[in-house]
């Protein structure tokens, strides 16, 4: 049995590290992926009698071509896309830092809560755009002091953050059902006539104002606010000294230690800015469904982080993927309605086939094989 | 009930619920010592349940449903092995991925059966009957504890003998020496001549099938009933956060599973309790649910911080390497 583990066959090819691979070439590996993903999710289609082409057809176009409706489908869509984006450009943040915010989930849920809060506090006596305002700066600040929690923990300790955050999820979560399923006299998030724990909307109070555009379609001005701090973060991160900052600390914190840099300082202003930008995508979604809930968060702390990856951590892409991931998750729940067969899980399945299948992907981009030469 | 019989119970329930999180605890311990960080225990545990009850049942036997569920969760280890280890691919990223990617099957495989096809433990007798709570003579004997404690079935016993053998192998054989420089120092593994490839492959293998068979516990505890909620219902995330408690010893993970399972089954049987002894534990109804929910991880981030400050002077079993991919050129 010992003798197995250490014997070590020769191998007639080795890998190699690759020194920079054409854009054409990266293209290629990942649109080979994606297909082969969804190739194989075709043959499990195919697999359970099911029309792979209408499959992908209907969750494709998320069953909005020849509808009537379909202006709503657009607008339930921008609405899943919103928190997404924004959360995972956010977590990019610290990712670029090589600091495993895993906490997306929990500091999303501190963020809605903490602007539910506001809404109701503060809502009734100031005017709307003040709430509104005030909701986004609390949940930014006590989203960031959550995070910042496994952020100084790290500095101070070296306390693993992927695992600190982690658990400050749950926490959080449990936090959240805690407060959504008391009933009590101080617990004014819940509706105060309803005998079953129900969270009270402040849809009346104070809620994101949308713009019309065209007879039907109305556009949240919280899909304007996304798209700038997204531009702002993509300058932020290219072109300031902040930023640059960022990316040394990632790549080697001695480096950035020998160049002068104060490295805790650092991460602790990094981190509490993806938190807190977790924080605002949270006041985002709260602010204009007016409602908390206890699966308030739609798993966008999970998926946000699949969603940087498979960025890259590139700002711009991050839209892009998210808008993708979006009509996965969105058109199967759509297609699952045509086919009482699939599924709406199958999603979930098919988006962990493409990021498995982009992540060997990124093998043969940052490698390639050789052959061993003889006497090597 | 007696008084005493309801203490008896509570002691049955806290071995018999919480046994899944011993698997997933050392399938983890195992996969970690290998200097790997698989977040994808939820995901693994839940692909192990799903395959392992249905193939379990179809064959009407207990043994093809644990060899199923080993197998499909040694498989999500293959995966991931195959991933980190042979394509360099960040393990964080891979793990979570995993857990979408286990989940989705889960929910896949298990509503695509639903209904009139879906088998039942009560069509499967020899499954039903092997997941019986056998007695150990003498023992379960003793007053009060004796049936909570040594009355249990099979897997039950299976859970702790993995956990003691496994402790003896990372601690006292030549191969788990070898495992745990792996994880503390790859290089220098590499540099003696062990075959780190292969003994991560190996042991990330080994330890998600352990996590299978947590699920396949898990979907026998449910009685295989099928809905919305999925059974593993988080558990895979406790696991990560008990092999910290548990400071990488396997045999140290069966007292973190009863402390964090005592608190857990607070959670399912506290009013029987405080029914029970109104004077004495009356106060266990106020508790809200949620803190008890909430308590596992509260701790493991305590833990978590006692462990880094006490890491930093060397005395933790974090595995020095844990997270980080070999790329032998790197060296």
């Amino acid at each position: 049995m010992n003798g197995f583990f250490s014997k070590m066959p020769r191998l007639p090819f080795h890998i190699v590290k690759r020194e920079n691979c054409p854009l054409w070439m990266k293209c290629c590996f990942y649109l080979a992926a994606i297909v082969i993903a969804l190739l194989a999710g075709a043959l499990v289609l195919w697999a359970i009698d099911v029309d792979p082409w209408d499959y992908y057809y209907q969750m494709f176009t998320m069953g909005a071509v020849g509808n009537k409706r379909a202006y709503k489908i657009y607008m339930n869509y921008i609405k899943e896309f919103l928190p997404l984006a924004l959360t995972s450009v956010a977590l990019s943040l610290a990712f670029k830092m090589k600091f495993w915010n895993i906490g997306g989930e929990g500091q999303f849920i501190m963020g809605a809560v903490s602007a539910a809060f506001v809404a109701f506090k503060l809502g009734p006596v100031a005017p709307a755009w003040v709430t509104l305002i005030v909701m986004c700066i609390t949940a930014m600040v006590i989203a960031g002091i959550y995070g910042l929690i496994a952020g100084i923990l790290k500095v101070r300790f070296g306390t693993n953050e992927t695992l600190m955050t982690l658990m400050l999820n749950y926490i959080a979560l449990y936090f959240l059902t805690f407060i959504g399923e008391t009933k009590a006299d101080w617990n004014f998030f819940l509706q105060e006539k309803s005998a079953r724990p129900v969270f009270e909307s402040f849809k009346d109070i104070v809620i994101f104002p949308s713009i019309p555009l065209g007879e039907k379609f109305e556009l949240n001005v919280c899909f304007i606010l996304t798209l700038m701090v997204g531009a702002i973060i993509f300058v932020y991160l290219k072109y300031t000294k902040q930023g640059y900052e960022i990316s040394v600390v990632g790549d080697s914190p001695n480096t950035a230690h020998y160049a002068g840099m104060k490295v805790n300082r650092i991460v602790l202003r990094t981190v509490f800015l993806s938190a807190s930008l977790v924080g605002l995508a949270a006041a985002f979604k709260v602010g204009s469904s007016g409602v908390l809930s206890t699966s308030i968060t739609d798993d966008v702390g999970w998926t946000g982080i699949i969603v940087a990856w498979l960025a890259q951590l590139n700002t711009g892409m991050i839209f892009i993927v998210s808008a993708l991931i979006c009509v996965l998750q969105f058109g199967s729940v759509n297609a699952a309605s045509e086919f009482a067969r699939v599924d709406s899980s199958f999603a979930n399945m098919l988006q962990g086939l493409i990021l498995f299948l982009v992540l060997a992907a990124d093998f043969f981009i940052r490698f390639r094989i050789a052959r061993t030469k003889k006497g090597e | 009930m007696d008084k005493l019989g309801v203490i008896t119970a509570f002691i049955h329930s806290i071995v018999a619920i919480n046994i899944p999180l011993l698997y997933g605890t050392v399938g983890e311990i195992v996969v970690e010592k290998s200097g790997s960080l698989n977040l994808g225990v939820e995901g693994t545990m839940a692909v192990g349940a799903i395959f392992g009850y249905i193939c379990g049942c179809l064959a009407n036997s207990l043994g093809v449903g644990i060899l199923a569920a080993f197998l499909t969760g040694a498989l999500c280890g293959l995966l991931f092995a195959l991933l980190t280890v042979t394509l360099q691919a960040n393990q964080n990223i891979t793990g979570l991925t995993l857990t979408t990617f286990g989940l989705g099957i889960y929910f896949f495989v298990g509503n695509s059966l639903k209904g009139p096809d879906w088998p039942t433990l009560n069509n499967a007798v020899n499954v039903k009957n092997g997941f019986a709570d056998l007695s150990i003579p003498l023992l379960s004997k003793i007053p009060v504890i004796g049936k909570g404690l040594f009355s249990h079935n099979i897997l039950v016993y299976l859970g702790i003998i993995i956990a003691v053998a496994l402790w003896w192998y990372l601690k006292h054989t030549t191969l788990g020496l070898k495992l745990r420089s792996v994880g503390e120092n790859p290089a220098a593994a590499d540099s003696v001549g062990i075959n780190v490839k292969l003994m991560k492959y190996v042991h990330i293998c080994l330890g998600s099938g352990i996590m299978g068979l947590g699920g396949y516990y898990m979907a026998l505890l449910m009685s295989g009933s099928f809905n919305s909620a999925c059974w593993i219902n988080g558990y895979g995330w406790i696991a990560v956060a008990l092999v910290i408690f548990a400071n990488w010893n396997p045999s140290l993970a069966i007292a973190g599973t009863f402390v964090f399972g005592f608190f857990n089954t607070l959670r399912v049987s506290g009013s029987s309790l405080a029914k029970a002894f109104p004077a004495l534990l009356g106060w266990l109804d106020k508790i809200p649910v949620q803190l008890y929910q909430a308590l596992p991880f509260i701790i493991t981030a305590i833990v978590l911080v006692v462990t880094s400050i006490r890491n930093k002077r060397g005395s933790s079993g974090l595995p020095a390497a844990l997270g980080t991919n070999y790329y032998r050129e790197d060296r």
